[in-house]
């Protein structure tokens, strides 16, 4: 009986290999869920997966980090193309890539184009231009004139989204010739909600009333403590649209397009267009953008969306630089 | 003198002291349950897993039956049941004591990241449900400044407070508390006297699941109404740190409690201070200030703490 499954169980999957294009994607320790960038890379394979018939979609989760070299190599062996999730896989798919170099790779939210090899393509994303934009409405909108950033442990991404923030909040100074202040602090995790909520109610105490959150499962604490401060108080959500986790209170997210490279790279391998290399996504690529704001556009004046609009534009024209570093800040 | 400036405009902000309350309140559960446990004879260094627990059963007795008070009476029975486990086998069966709790700190961190999924739904964290209401004491007037330090606060706060005179009248007032020290100090002596040693450190290491599951409860429906993974992050430790820095006592846990409480509001509020230009990459420094305060006043305030003398020793029954 179960040697009459196991036969069956092979003709099943042998015509299904042999004309499918199998795309795998294997998850960071996050795991699907993390309403972050493992949740966003799967819904980028799936949209392929739906829009072509030929297109198999699967995924393997990683419990722990030793799992990613094993995971990869499973991954590779059953399939096309193999989508790798999170700055910790970097080691990783250096080491498995080039034993099967029949497979086309794409690693999200990391560059691995100094190693070179030819059948690798990484993305990475401009943080800071989503979080300008961000940076620029908190600072038209606060009545205070003082708005804050917590950040969980400042890895390049967060840092990233802070110095974007304060440069949007400068921008904001500049044009209209205001003084906003901007309060930042890190929580030095990104799982102690309870010490996001306090660290927003200390920002709020010195006279912040909207607080960007990029860390983690600490921004909910930073929502909750909105929440209680009622009106007038505000929070920024990030990496996806969190605003649905708040409706009204908060103001935006700073997303990043973590689906859209998904959804690119594995489309232009399916096509051919494979390219090997890296990729840095922004604005310009429509890679970073804010939230559609489905909550809070009747409460933001129409001449703070105008002018985000407007400043979109001139990013995406490089008429701006954004600032990515602490220097260049300065300079700004 | 910036710094200087920056410690004086903290202390001089109301929110610092109800944010030191609020940062004190979860040590502070879990602290006292740690002393009765210890004081009875065995460590308990399962808080952090207790408190796991308690935050997760919180949230799901808040979700299941829709009030989260019955969420914290399922947090205290998840909270002695992880304990009784505990109790079981580092009291009947002589285990070692820090295996069994480590067992159990690993068991509650598995367990609740593993049951997110299919109990709410979703990895990560769970949706937001009802919370406890905070106590509103409105005669001290709204945005007053007292009213910003103690007038809105959590039950848990009060009863957390009210917990450390309980216990202290326990440990030290009554004949059951002679007794969880005789056998916390000398278990030979007590048995021979006729006290029942199993008996007083189960009894022990069941008030400290009751207490540390209140401690996690807190976290999830006291504050956040909502159980998001791993979401004690060490303090079940701290707790620990707080209990031996009050050496052993009820008193000496609030005042170590609210110091680690005091250095944290501290350090949220330093670290917002725009008048100190502190670069970002500095900025996670200063989440060690509660740490840097506990090593200043051990070494120079407090004198030598004792525990328990037969402290973590299992005892097996003669005859």
């Amino acid at each position: 009986m179960k040697r009459l499954l196991t036969v069956l169980l092979v003709l099943m999957l042998v015509p299904v290999f042999a004309m499918a294009f199998t795309v795998t994607m294997v998850t960071d320790t996050g795991g699907l869920g993390d309403q972050s960038f493992n949740d966003g890379t799967w819904r980028g394979v799936e949209m392929i997966a739906e829009e072509f018939d030929d297109v198999e979609a699967q995924v393997i989760q990683s419990n722990e980090q030793a799992d990613y070299v094993p995971n990869l190599s499973k991954a590779a062996e059953m399939s096309d193309v193999v989508v790798a999730v999170g700055f910790l896989m970097v080691d990783a798919l250096e080491q498995v890539a080039p034993q099967y170099p029949d497979v086309y790779f794409i690693g999200i939210d990391f560059d691995l184009s100094a190693a070179g090899i030819p059948n690798v393509k990484t993305y990475t994303f401009k943080e800071h231009e989503t979080a300008f934009l961000a940076g620029f409405l908190a600072g038209a909108m606060s009545e205070s004139k003082i708005v804050g950033f917590i950040g969980g442990i400042p890895v390049p991404a967060v840092v990233k989204f802070q110095i974007g923030y304060q440069a949007g909040v400068k921008m904001y100074n500049k044009l209209h010739n205001e003084n906003v202040q901007v309060l930042i602090g890190y929580t030095q995790n990104f799982t102690d909600s309870q010490k996001g909520k306090t660290m927003t109610e200390a920002q709020y105490s010195q006279g912040a009333d909207i607080v960007f959150a990029a860390a983690g499962l600490c921004g909910l604490g930073t929502f909750e403590a909105a929440k209680e401060k009622g009106e007038g108080y505000y929070a920024i959500g990030v990496d996806v649209d969190q605003d649905h986790l708040a409706p009204g209170k908060i103001l935006t997210s700073a997303m990043k397009g973590i689906t859209a490279a998904a959804y690119m790279g594995v489309l232009d391998a399916y096509e051919g267009y494979f390219t090997a290399g890296h990729e840095e996504l922004g604005l310009e690529e429509n890679g970073v953008q804010l939230s559609e704001m489905k909550y809070t556009k009747d409460i933001i004046p129409q001449w703070i969306l105008v002018e985000i609009a407007g400043l979109k534009a001139m990013a995406k024209d490089g008429e701006i630089d954004i600032p990515a570093t602490e220097d260049e800040l300065k300079a700004f | 003198m910036n710094i200087l400036k920056a410690i004086l405009d903290a202390f001089a902000n109301p929110i610092f002291y109800s944010l030191t309350l609020s940062a004190a309140t979860p040590l502070l559960f879990a602290s006292l349950g740690g002393l009765f446990s210890e004081k009875t004879g065995v460590t308990n260094i399962a808080l952090e897993g207790i408190m796991l627990l308690g935050a997760f059963s919180g949230i799901l007795g808040t979700a299941l039956f829709g009030s989260p008070w019955i969420g914290i009476i399922l947090a205290m029975i998840s909270g002695a049941a992880a304990a009784a486990l505990h109790a079981w086998a580092s009291i009947n069966f002589q285990a070692n004591q820090i295996v069994s709790a480590t067992a159990i700190i690993l068991l509650a961190q598995g367990l609740t990241g593993f049951l997110l999924e299919p109990v709410f739904g979703k990895p990560g964290s769970t949706e937001i449900y009802d919370k406890i209401p905070k106590i509103e004491l409105k005669f001290l007037g709204k945005g007053s400044f007292l009213y910003n330090m103690i007038g809105s606060l959590s039950p848990f706060v009060y009863l957390a407070l009210i917990l450390v005179v309980v216990s202290w009248f326990i440990i030290y007032k009554t004949k059951l508390g002679l007794r969880i020290i005789a056998v916390g100090e000398n278990p030979e002596a007590a048995d021979t006297l006729g006290v029942s040693v199993y008996g007083i450190r189960w009894f022990g290491v069941l008030m400290s699941g009751l207490l540390a599951s209140l401690g996690g409860a807190y976290l999830s429906v006291g504050e956040l109404g909502q159980f998001t993974e791993n979401m004690t992050n060490g303090k079940g430790f701290i707790a620990l740190a707080a209990m031996i820095l009050g050496n052993w006592t009820p008193k000496g846990a609030l005042f170590a409690c609210l110091l680690f409480g005091a250095a944290d509001a501290m350090n949220e509020q330093l670290q917002s201070n725009p008048s100190l230009a502190i670069p970002s990459s500095a900025k996670p420094l200063f989440n060690l200030i509660p740490f840097v305060i506990t090593l200043i006043v051990v070494a120079g305030f407090v004198g030598k703490t004792r525990s328990p003398a037969a402290d973590g020793v299992p005892y097996e029954k003669k005859g």
